[in-house]
């Protein structure tokens, strides 16, 4: 089975401080998304148990050290890796993104499977997935928890509310995943040092055939704060037992317990 | 010229970071008060993730890097280790195991390489370094330990006692190979030109070791050996016989390069503790951080701190380009900037502990806090253990004003 799992480049978001309600980026790391690492070790898991290639493919939205990064996908497992930088990509959103990636995808040799975490780390708007099935004209599976290959088909598992569907989907499809289906590997450092060996393509705009003006931005952001978060500073009296029961209490009152 | 890590060294650092903070840094306490060594399960995590291979070449095993990187990549190992085991047990083990492997790799023969470094990088083998006697450590030209050759044996000879090593009781958890890169006379007639600095097995007949009971550290063992009539054959001489002293001193540049990374590293987390605390502990209506005289302390101790990282860096980077371009520096030069290294970190890391302990207060002095078992941890570089503190200031008087300034020499 050849796999594509598309990553995402995210600020370090333990290294963000919050200053003044806004995000201050500057000097942090980029890495890899959490969720994403999660779609590249359920790819690695299928690979390692019925063959195929893994590629990983990543969209450079803005400064985003997306060459460096992208080492991480390889150190992880994957066999190879694409990139698409254009200046042109600075202010992508979601929509230009998976148009983007669609075409990377059409590009690519052949692929039956393509996996995405259920959502990016940092700003999880959990389209880019979903968008990207539609361009392909492929099925997708949302928010799987287990993917295992079948015959010509994946086998996906995901929690609904009060019941486990199990559902089934011809290849090729599209799978985004969720944090609960595995834990996704540690590259040692004879993979980082591996890693230095694999192929890296590195692609524009043009060379997807994809016109600038399709990737504007159509989204925009009006604001983007942290959100304000007052604490109550609520003291319970009495004995211990007295404090631990009036605390659940207004636990279970504030929703937070007994749901 | 470029400061930053390379993209694979910051990866390596992110990577084991992560591994370090959820398998090793929840269990540094439980190690400390256990006295029971280093549980296998760490060993094996980190031999897996690559940790004990990066001084190794990979046909003994090791890590596929650059020669002139690998004192880079044990040094970000020791680093991350001690950041995680504020106890300095974890990061001290590594410290020696790969360190000293670094140099049997530099001088060692064939043999004693395929011998010892598989068993290493695997994780599954403890090397250390055995130079002190009861007699003294600083003053290493009056060993007494002897071990000239014996031809009808066709083996070096050793008798002596040595004091004050660490890893007796880690050696006879892992068996063979493990051991110590070990400074002998096979000269006793001779001064420094009666040394050879060779590998001494710890499971050879002849040999029995005792434990000491430390004031901090303690999942790693300290003891001292006795060799009675032990036979060495040549293979494991590191260097040249009556060259051991140099070969020594090369060993103690790079093994120091580490210790001042394990004291860095503890030094930068016991600081983040005293951050986190002082931002979030009020008294009289403020943080602690806002008042000048814990700020202002934080500072002075993060500029110290600063500067002897990017000064390590520097010594790290030094001896790798030595050791593959001879020449580029010289012995004098990578001296200095080592034996600074050596000298104020222990002193650095006592100073953040003490610090941090006061501005916890009381709490400071429990061990509810891991500043404490950081302070009984780093204090044992500070009295000794890859050259004392006043030794490496006689380093560099001698190299850097001359014979007039030699403590060593009359």
């Amino acid at each position: 089975m050849d796999i594509v799992v598309c990553v995402k480049t995210n600020p370090d978001l333990q290294m963000v401080r919050v200053k003044n309600r806004e995000a201050v980026v500057e000097a942090v790391p980029y890495k890899l998304g959490d969720l994403d690492k999660n779609a590249l070790e359920t790819a690695i898991q299928l690979r390692d148990a019925a063959g195929g290639t893994i590629t990983a493919v990543s969209v450079a939205e803005g400064n985003r050290k997306i060459r460096e990064t992208i080492k991480e996908a390889l150190a992880m497992g994957a066999d190879s890796a694409a990139v698409v930088d254009d200046p042109a990509l600075a202010g992508a959103d979601p929509a230009a993104v998976a148009a983007v990636l669609a075409a990377a995808v059409k590009k690519l040799p052949g692929c039956d499977l393509v996996l995405f975490g259920e959502g990016s780390t940092d700003n999880y708007s959990g389209q880019v997935g979903p968008r990207v099935a539609e361009l392909l004209g492929v099925p997708q599976v949302g928010f799987a928890r287990k993917v295992e290959a079948v015959d010509g088909a994946v086998r996906c598992e995901r929690s609904m509310d009060e019941m486990i569907e199990t559902l089934e989907v011809a290849l090729p499809a599209a799978v985004t995943v969720v944090s609960e289906i595995n834990e996704p590997r540690i590259p040692s450092l004879m993979h980082i040092m591996k890693a230095k060996s694999k192929p890296v393509e590195e692609w524009t705009l043009a060379d997807l055939g994809v016109d600038a003006g399709a990737v504007a931005a159509r989204r925009e952001i009006v604001s983007n704060l942290a959100e304000e978060q007052d604490r109550k500073h609520v003291l319970f009296e009495g004995s211990a037992a007295e404090q631990a029961d009036a605390f659940v209490n207004a636990l279970i009152k504030e929703g937070v317990l007994g749901r | 010229m470029d400061f930053r890590y390379t993209t694979e060294q910051e990866m390596y650092r992110q990577a084991i970071r992560e591994w370090l903070t959820k398998n090793l840094e929840p269990r540094a306490r439980a190690i400390e008060e256990a006295e029971d060594g280093i549980p296998d399960d760490i060993t094996a995590g980190m031999a897996e993730l690559g940790m004990f291979g990066v001084t190794i070449p990979e046909e003994y095993g090791g890590m596929p890097l650059p020669d002139d990187e690998r004192l880079i990549y044990a040094m970000i190992t020791v680093h991350e280790i001690a950041r995680a085991d504020l106890s300095m047990s974890t990061p001290v083990y590594t410290l020696l195991t790969i360190g000293w492997s670094y140099i049997v790799n530099l001088y060692g023969t064939d043999e004693l390489k395929q011998e010892l470094l598989p068993a290493v990088a695997a994780g599954k083998a403890f090397a250390g370094i055995n130079t002190t006697e009861p007699g003294g450590g600083s003053d290493l030209a009056a060993i007494k330990t002897i071990a000239p050759w014996n031809e009808e044996k066709q083996a070096y000879v050793m008798n002596g006692e040595k004091a004050y090593v660490s890893g007796p009781k880690e050696c006879e958890k892992w068996g063979p190979p493990s051991g110590h890169c070990t400074l002998v006379k096979t000269d006793p007639e001779q001064s420094y030109k009666g040394f050879t600095f060779i590998w001494v097995p710890a499971h050879l007949p002849g040999i029995s070791y005792t434990t000491y009971n430390d004031m901090g550290r303690m999942g790693l063992s300290t003891g001292g050996w006795i060799y009675k009539d032990v036979e060495l054959p040549k293979k494991y001489v590191l260097g040249e016989e009556g060259k051991g002293f140099y070969v020594n001193m090369d060993g103690f540049n790079a093994a120091r390069v580490l210790v001042a990374a394990a004291c860095l590293g503890g030094a930068e987390k016991a600081l983040e503790i005293s951050g986190e605390y002082t931002a979030q502990r009020k008294t009289f209506g403020k943080p602690l951080g806002k008042w000048e005289g814990i700020s202002f302390e934080m500072v002075d101790d993060w500029m110290r701190l600063d500067m002897l990282k990017l000064n390590l860096l520097r010594g790290a980077w030094m001896i790798g380009q030595e050791h593959t371009s001879p020449g580029t520096f010289g012995r004098k030069e990578i001296n200095k900037v080592i034996s600074t290294c050596k000298c104020l970190s222990p002193t650095l890391g006592h100073d953040i502990a003490r610090h941090g302990m006061m501005y916890h207060g009381a709490f400071g002095y429990t061990k509810e806090t891991p500043l404490e078992m950081f302070l009984r941890g780093v204090v044992s570089y500070e009295v000794g253990a890859e050259g004392g503190l006043m030794i490496m200031r006689g380093i560099i008087a001698r190299d850097e004003w001359g014979e007039t300034h030699n403590p060593f020499k009359d």
